[in-house]
């Protein structure tokens, strides 16, 4: 709006890292399997199928844990091992590059590289550690990616297999899109990111190459208030309800279709606070007033292809994307959000927000 | 008497975490913890920039090593390339290395993070595992993860997942590779970590007079942890300039 | 070698060029300046009024016009020096656009750039309206209009200490000296144009160092009302009612506060000039760690460069306000003089 967009255009051309274009190691998220494992599915079967690329998965690799360490009860030479361990994973399988889908993980893999880099008596250290741990050795990959990163090295490809975009259908406008990128994606290392820490690309690229627009707005930046032990340990959660509902109120004005994000965390607490919030107060946000979906980057990708919203895990947000599907022209059947595995319907949660 | 601040130079975090700081404020001006709790992270650094050994043990003593959320908002911008969070980091590993954590509210919960992450990491291989999520411990995860916990088989096969399978999202991690990890542990001082802060906790529960298990999360002094809130953490706003400045809460 | 015949080429047409060449042609010397601009001036053209006391800038522009009016003069605009090189028992110099010419000594007064705000992308200079510099600010005083950009009257404006100065993140560790005085100097000036507008400096320091500059300080809280945070700001961005939002600590109450402003003045500092740092490449001038012209003795020898005939004045050696400039171009001469008689 009060924009000129060729000064963010600047900055993103100088923010440019390189994301290879195929063979990738990947490396899975425990927030993201947990809560949103259709996401991970989708991203897969996008790469694979849609795509044709070679995403290799090692059934034996663990969490990195990177909650632990934010959390403060794994320290960091732990931490290093762990995540050396995968590199170990990947150098048997033939890999160079690494495609993480936790955005915590991608920080650290980011913090490990630049202390090896800067402090090489700490890589040495790790090799001593993981052999005698393990009897593993080890190559530095070539290249870390985020997932998100690789989606958008690759979103023109999939505008150009689209079957919908971030339109409304029905007036014919691009939907109002507010994109949130996880804490540690670019914060600690710009350079690591797409656009840097001030202006992300990676997902405003994807959104603008499917139709969307984007929403700034003044609380952009901010936390979504994860805070690790702020969200883990239960007397701390009001931390995190009072970042999320910062953003709320700051993006409300622009009545927003939809939020994307790219950490998985990021996803689950907007989400979730939406509905704490409409409990505890009867207060809804978004363009109808009656919340605001958030939807990872996966998500909304396989939206755009055509993918079945139930079959990549939409139905288990608490804010129900129906209103969202509308607008976008995507016809599915509510009657078969919640279907056991031999196709019969079971009891549909109360509550959910556009339920 | 040791000295903190040598101890502190030895984490690297916290040799690349302060160079030296200018109370300039940036890192405050940006910190969601400062917002919301009595903290401010530029008043941390300057403590620690003291070097002086009462002072750093009183902050490893203290509630206000405990407020961050570890963001890393303050690295992005500090013009003397300090980051507050780092210093954090190192600043808590010392307090649980110690066993300062347990002499406040907010550092006792340590105990309740290494009994369900901490413990997660080596009993499952990952930090959080779905089946643990339990929606009576946690009602603001709502209808739809309650549903899905209820029926996790049924969601998970649609989505292209197995609980405890062999392979893709929720797999099992089989005994060997937990074994790797146990290992790498107590290779990289890990598991020293875990026993510090159980052994600490134990104490502490007794001098507190509650009941403390070895094992799981059924007992006075975890529910102790995880819940208490003795309300004097949060910041007050009193807007001494209301014409000119937003609440800042 | 007669000493009035020499010809001395100064490289930079701005302040202190223009003090170093007007001093020698009045000693007898042929001078030649070569000035990258149209006219000679540099920084001192965009300003409107000068601290401490705000005389206009148009008296001290008219002082040096006068100084180099002197048929011992030949000015070469639209030109920069590309190289110095001895040659025979002077100097050889290269020009943009292809000439050479030949002089007995150099001054190197090729001044400074301003920072480029667009590099601290947090304040989102370029990006969103109303974000300026203090260099764009002093240009609405020039026209004699303070007003948003949609023309409105704005009702609250900030400025911003320290942009691109004091700030590793830029690769600038260096103070500018003389963004400090240049915030109060504003500051003032904003608050007698528009008495409705209310201002705020947020400043880490308040470098005061000059004569009278502590002295406008305290006037500018005692008699103009101005606001003082101290606080480097975090962040800037817009909300829709197209105000600026700012997230800053006030250390002093040791809270972090969040603002609304109209207008947000970058105080931009003080950069080695991007010319005078391709002259320093080319012809082997060594640089200080803050990338400005190292001199062979900070305290005695704070015009000279180490190399034979090669001498440095104003602001190309380090921040300096217009008074410093003009005192550094005169030793520039006289050890210009005394290494031209020594020969």
């Amino acid at each position: 709006m009060y924009m000129k967009p060729e000064g963010k255009k600047r900055i993103w051309a100088e923010y440019q890292k390189e994301i290879p274009d195929d063979h990738f190691f990947y490396v899975r998220s425990c927030i993201r399997q947990t809560f949103f494992a259709g996401s991970e599915q989708c991203f897969l079967k996008i790469l694979r199928d849609d795509l044709g690329k070679d995403v290799f998965e090692d059934p034996r690799h663990t969490t990195c844990t990177g909650i632990g360490y934010h959390g403060d009860v794994v320290p960091f030479e732990t931490i290093q091992a762990v995540v050396a361990r995968h590199f170990s994973l990947a150098t048997e399988a033939g890999y160079k590059h690494i495609a993480i889908s936790c955005v915590t993980s991608f920080g650290i893999y980011t913090e490990i590289l630049e202390t090896w880099k800067h402090f090489p008596e700490t890589l040495e250290r790790t090799r001593e550690d993981l052999y005698k741990a393990t009897g593993r050795t080890f190559d530095v990959p070539e290249t870390i990616s985020h997932t998100s990163d690789i989606i958008y090295k690759f979103r023109d490809q999939i505008a150009r297999k689209a079957k919908y975009n971030l339109v409304d259908i029905n007036t014919g406008k691009p939907l109002k899109v507010v994109e949130h990128i996880g804490c540690h994606y670019s914060k600690m290392f710009p350079k690591s990111g797409i656009g840097g820490a001030e202006f992300p690309h990676v997902l405003v690229g994807m959104v603008e190459a499917w139709g969307g627009d984007i929403i700034d707005y003044p609380e952009r930046r901010h936390c979504c208030g994860f805070g690790f032990r702020q969200y883990l340990v239960q007397a701390n959660r009001g931390y995190s309800l009072f970042a999320s509902r910062k953003k709320f109120e700051s993006m409300e004005p622009y009545r927003p279709d939809l939020i994307i994000a790219n950490c998985p965390g990021c996803t689950m607490f907007m989400d979730r606070w939406q509905y704490t919030i409409k409990e505890m107060d009867g207060i809804s946000y978004g363009a109808d007033g009656k919340g605001i979906p958030v939807l990872t980057y996966e998500e909304v990708a396989g939206l755009v292809l055509g993918y079945n919203p139930w079959e990549i895990g939409l139905q288990y947000h608490n804010v129900q994307s129906m209103p969202l599907l509308r607008k976008m022209g995507i016809k599915a059947d509510p009657s078969e959000r919640f279907l056991a595995r031999d196709g019969s319907r079971l009891p549909e949660p109360a509550n959910l927000i556009n339920g | 008497m040791e000295d903190l601040y040598s101890r502190l130079m030895q984490d690297i975090r916290f040799e690349e975490g302060l160079k030296a700081c200018m109370n300039c404020g940036i890192c405050t001006g940006i910190c969601p913890a400062a917002e919301y709790y009595q903290y401010d992270p530029r008043r941390v650094v300057d403590l620690v920039q003291t070097r002086n050994n009462d002072v750093i043990r009183e902050l490893l003593k203290s509630e206000t090593i405990w407020y961050c959320g570890q963001c890393m908002s303050c690295k992005t911008r500090c013009p003397r390339g300090n980051t507050p969070g780092m210093v954090i980091m190192a600043l808590r590993k010392l307090s649980q290395e110690l066993g300062y954590f347990t002499a406040s509210e907010k550092g006792r919960q340590q105990f309740a993070i290494k009994r369900t992450v901490g413990d997660n990491v080596l009993k499952h291989g990952y930090c959080v595992v779905s089946y643990d999520v339990d929606p009576a411990a946690h009602p603001e995860q709502g209808p739809a993860w309650e549903h899905y916990y209820n029926h996790m088989d049924d969601s998970l096969a649609r989505l292209g997942g197995e609980l405890n399978g062999k392979e893709g999202p929720t797999r099992l991690i089989p005994d060997d590779v937990l074994n790797e990890l146990k290992s790498i542990f107590k290779v990289t001082g890990g598991q020293d970590l875990y026993d510090a802060i159980e052994d600490a906790s134990e104490k502490k529960a007794e001098e507190m007079g509650m009941e403390f298990k070895k094992e799981g999360r059924d007992f006075e002094y975890f529910r102790h942890v995880v819940s208490a809130d003795n309300g004097s953490h949060q910041s007050e706003p009193e807007d001494v300039r209301k014409d000119v400045y937003e609440t800042r809460r | 070698m007669k000493t009035n015949t020499a010809h001395i080429i100064v490289a930079g047409g701005g302040v202190a060029g223009m003090e170093a060449a007007g001093t020698l042609a009045g000693m007898g010397y042929r001078v030649t300046i070569v000035e990258k601009g149209d006219e000679p001036g540099g920084h001192l053209l965009k300003w409107h009024a000068l601290f401490p006391d705000r005389r206009p800038a148009e008296e001290v522009k008219d002082y040096l016009r006068k100084h180099i009016e002197n048929r011992n003069i030949n000015i070469i605009t639209g030109t920069t020096v590309e190289k110095i090189r001895h040659h025979g028992g002077g100097v050889l110099v290269n020009l943009s656009g292809g000439t050479e010419e030949k002089a007995d000594a150099v001054i190197v007064a090729t001044g400074f750039d301003l920072f480029d705000a667009r590099r601290k992308e947090e304040y989102g200079y370029g990006i969103y309206d109303n974000v300026i510099t203090s260099a764009e600010l002093e240009g609405m005083f020039n026209r004699g209009r303070v007003v948003k950009a949609d023309g409105t009257v704005p009702a609250r404006i900030g400025l911003i200490h320290c942009v691109g100065s004091r700030d590793e993140k830029v690769s600038n560790n260096h103070c500018s000296k003389v963004c400090c005085v240049t915030a109060v100097k504003q500051a003032i000036e904003i608050r007698k144009m528009i008495p409705s507008c209310e201002v705020f400096c947020f400043y880490m320091d308040m470098r005061m160092y000059g004569p009278y500059y502590e002295e406008l300080y305290r006037e500018s809280q005692e008699f103009h009302n101005v606001n003082f945070i101290r606080g480097k700001v975090s962040e800037a961005s817009v909300n829709i009612n197209n105000r600026l939002v700012i997230k800053v600590e006030d250390t002093l109450a040791g809270r972090p506060l969040k603002m609304e402003l109209d207008i947000m003045v970058l105080m931009v500092g003080m950069e080695m000039a991007g010319a005078g740092m391709k002259l320093a490449e080319a012809s082997g001038m060594k640089r200080g760690i803050n990338r400005f012209l190292e001199t062979t003795d900070h305290h005695y020898g704070n015009n000279l460069s180490g190399i034979k005939g090669v001498f440095y004045a104003g602001t190309c050696t380090a921040p300096m306000n217009i008074t410093d400039t003009i005192s550094h171009a005169r030793a520039a001469v006289a050890e210009t003089v005394r290494y031209l008689n020594g020969r």
